[in-house]
């Protein structure tokens, strides 16, 4: 054990260079700026300016407009001769939208007939930012709409409630799904299916990605600066070198896969805020149980245990740092297999063929776990778990066995060798 | 007296390429035994083999009595290898290497603390013990590798070609220090291609020439029998 962390400590010395730093901390500021700046955006997206060009003497519109309006928009009425003029006007107060209100507008009303507005947006460029403004100006016509609607209704037809004759078909919303019955509609379910079919494989991808992109640049080191000789000639298990060489890349890999994934989360959080939706699932029984946590973590772990089991023995054919990463590329194509299926298919609607690959494939088993883990299906996952101990036990068998004879050193050497 | 390294009719093949031919040999205890020879003669693959790195094809070798092969764990426990070409971890300090080593070979913190010191003593780099081996000279990284292999007390050091890339001063420094733990009862198998160092340095000497032993003796022994001033001249005319 005392050896199993001496090795362990080295590797993470050796694999955290300082660029390796470096280039984390790079990540840290990148997606913290870039969230900033999109923060930014949203937010000041919401501060909207509408200046009013009121023809009309009753003011039949500021006033419900003045009622229905909320914070962050604010509401300057102009004083124009004319529509140019008050566009110019409009511009100087840095408005976001001119509305234009013609004159008998009230009048209109009052005979509840329809009538027109002119609306005039004024972009300042071709950004996100411009794109939000102008849902919102939508949101506040609405909301216009829907006042004036409900106001027309009640003088009309007294003693009925407006909304019910303004959306007179209640939907009560199911989802079928498997053998449940889900209040709800598909919508709802679309935030737990991408972050569990998409978050968490991309999760698994990404630390596999870097894992095995350690231990290769690992063995790539010890080839390049001629070490794993000496390595391999010190009184110590060579399972204890393939354990530390495993581990230390675990470590290294989790802790980019964290500033990765932390970033991206960090950057997308303004984006997809939604409490209220897991607390709903929750209550339908589609959550994930303390149970299921765990066992998703053995699964996620075994994963990693078996990529990195691949690699170190593709990494005894490695001849340096550069040739042992270019070597990683095939794993984390063979872990975007199962990825892109579940993103696009559920894996049980597969052929047989291409089933029996996905589940050939060890990365395939947590990403179908995290799954079957919402519906409380813990055979599958326990079928997946125990497939990847016997696959992460045999290769680790091989590369220990590798590690024994001596083609850990000369795997290197062309075969074709002459006698002089 | 126990036998430092006892080799029998060793044969070593790379794929159908046949390295090191039949060769035999013994060492005493104490004693410093040096392997000379032309480039490829097969003195690195013997001493990859002798450091339990290699298989074998046939033959036995023998560490103090236990077999390379068979028993290489407990072989590893008494031998310290130096290889020809061996590099330095670039992003540790020289002394959080030696630190790594030792933390093979003690069993307390008080003794790897000495190691430590003894490493550092032999290596001596004064403050550079503390900067990353990827800013060390050449030399400075042999140094430091010569030390790694000594300061651990092995009762066989394997050194293949110790002194190859440092300069007079250093050499003789390092042909000091191996003197002196030959003495403390080490046991030294090295290889080498200066001849004065073998000359100054070695108890007895083995030529080696592809992958066959010619000579075995102390170079006395040799210079008389070729009736030369020096072993280099018995170099020359031995693999004639
Ligand atoms: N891994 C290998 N695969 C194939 N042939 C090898 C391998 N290692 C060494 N050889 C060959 O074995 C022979 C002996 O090599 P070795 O390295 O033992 O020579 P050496 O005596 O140490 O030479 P030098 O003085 O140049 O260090 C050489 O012909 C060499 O080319
Ligand atoms: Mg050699």
């Amino acid at each position: 054990m005392k050896h199993f962390y001496n090795l362990l400590k080295k590797e993470v010395k050796e694999l955290l260079t300082r660029e390796v730093i470096a280039s984390m901390v790079f990540m840290i500021v990148f997606f913290v700026f870039m969230g900033k700046i999109i923060k930014g955006t949203k937010e000041e997206a919401k501060e909207i300016n509408i200046s009013i060009l009121d023809l009309d003497s009753t003011q039949y519109l500021q006033n419900v407009l003045n009622m229905v309006s909320r914070q962050g928009i604010e509401i300057n009425p102009i004083e124009a001769e004319d529509v140019e003029d008050a566009i110019k006007e409009a511009k100087e107060k840095n408005a976001t939208v001119l509305l234009v209100i013609p004159s008998g507008f009230g009048a209109k009303m009052q005979e509840m007939e329809k009538a027109e507005i002119e609306l005039y947006s004024i972009m300042k460029g071709l950004s996100i930012k411009e794109t939000i403004s102008s849902e919102i100006i939508k949101s506040v016509i609405r909301a216009l709409n829907n006042s004036i609607a409900t106001s027309f209704i009640q003088k009309a037809i007294p003693g009925k409630d407006p909304a019910d004759i303004l959306s007179p078909i209640h939907t009560k919303n199911f989802v079928i799904l498997k053998e449940r019955t889900i209040p709800g509609t598909p919508g709802v379910l679309s935030i737990l299916i991408t972050s569990q079919s998409i978050m968490i494989p991309l999760i698994l991808v990404m630390v596999i990605m870097y894992t095995g992109m350690m231990i290769m640049t690992s063995m790539g080191l010890e080839k390049e600066s001629k070490t794993l000789e000496t390595l391999l000639s010190l009184p110590v298990r060579r399972s204890h070198i393939i354990a530390g060489k495993m581990a230390g890349s675990a470590v290294v890999g989790f802790m980019m896969t964290v500033v990765y994934m932390g970033g991206v989360r960090y950057y997308m959080s303004p984006m997809m805020e939604s409490p209220e939706i897991s607390i709903q699932l929750e209550e339908f029984g589609l959550s994930m149980t303390p149970l299921g946590y765990v066992l998703l973590g053995i699964s996620i772990f075994l994963a990693i245990l078996a990529a990195l089991s691949v690699c170190i023995i593709l990494g005894v054919f490695a001849q340096d740092t550069k040739s042992a990463q270019t070597m990683t590329y095939p794993i984390m194509l063979v872990a975007f297999i199962p990825f892109f299926l579940s993103m696009f298919k559920d894996i049980e609607t597969l052929p047989l063929a291409l089933k029996i690959i996905v589940y050939a494939i060890p990365f395939s088993h947590p990403m179908i776990a995290s799954k079957s883990l919402i519906f409380h299906d813990y055979p599958t996952v326990l079928w997946g778990i125990g497939y990847m101990i016997i696959f992460t036990v045999i290769t680790m068998w091989i590369a220990v066995r590798i590690f024994k004879t001596d083609k850990v050193l000369t795997a290197k050497f062309p075969i074709k060798w002459k006698r002089h | 007296m126990e036998k430092a390294i006892e080799v029998k009719n060793f044969v070593k093949e790379y794929g159908n390429f046949r390295a090191v031919n039949n060769i035999s040999f013994e060492v005493n205890e104490g004693e410093i035994f040096g392997l000379i020879g032309p480039n490829g003669a097969g003195k690195t693959t013997t001493l990859r083999v002798i450091s339990t790195l290699l298989q074998i094809a046939s033959g036995s070798v023998k560490i103090f009595n236990r077999d390379v092969i068979k028993e290489s764990a407990s072989v590893r426990k008494l031998i310290s290898y130096l290889p020809e070409e061996a590099g330095v971890y670039k992003n540790l300090s020289g002394k959080s290497y030696l630190d790594f080593i030792a933390g093979f070979y003690s069993t307390d913190r008080k003794g790897k603390t000495i190691m430590i010191e003894k490493g550092i003593e032999i290596a001596q780099l004064g403050k550079r013990i503390n900067d990353k081996a990827s800013s060390y000279s050449k030399g400075m990284a042999r140094r430091l590798l010569v030390a790694r292999a000594l300061m651990v007390e092995p009762k066989l050091a394997i050194l293949d070609e110790p002194t190859v890339g440092l300069d007079v001063v250093n050499s003789q420094e390092i042909r000091k220090i191996i003197k002196d733990f030959a003495k403390k009862g080490t046991t030294i198998l090295l290889s080498s291609h200066n001849m004065l160092e073998v000359e100054l340095l070695c108890d007895r000497i083995a030529l080696i020439n592809e992958g066959v032993i010619i000579e075995i003796g102390t170079s006395q022994e040799l210079k008389n029998k070729y009736n030369t001033s020096n072993i280099e001249k018995v170099f020359l005319e031995a693999i004639k």
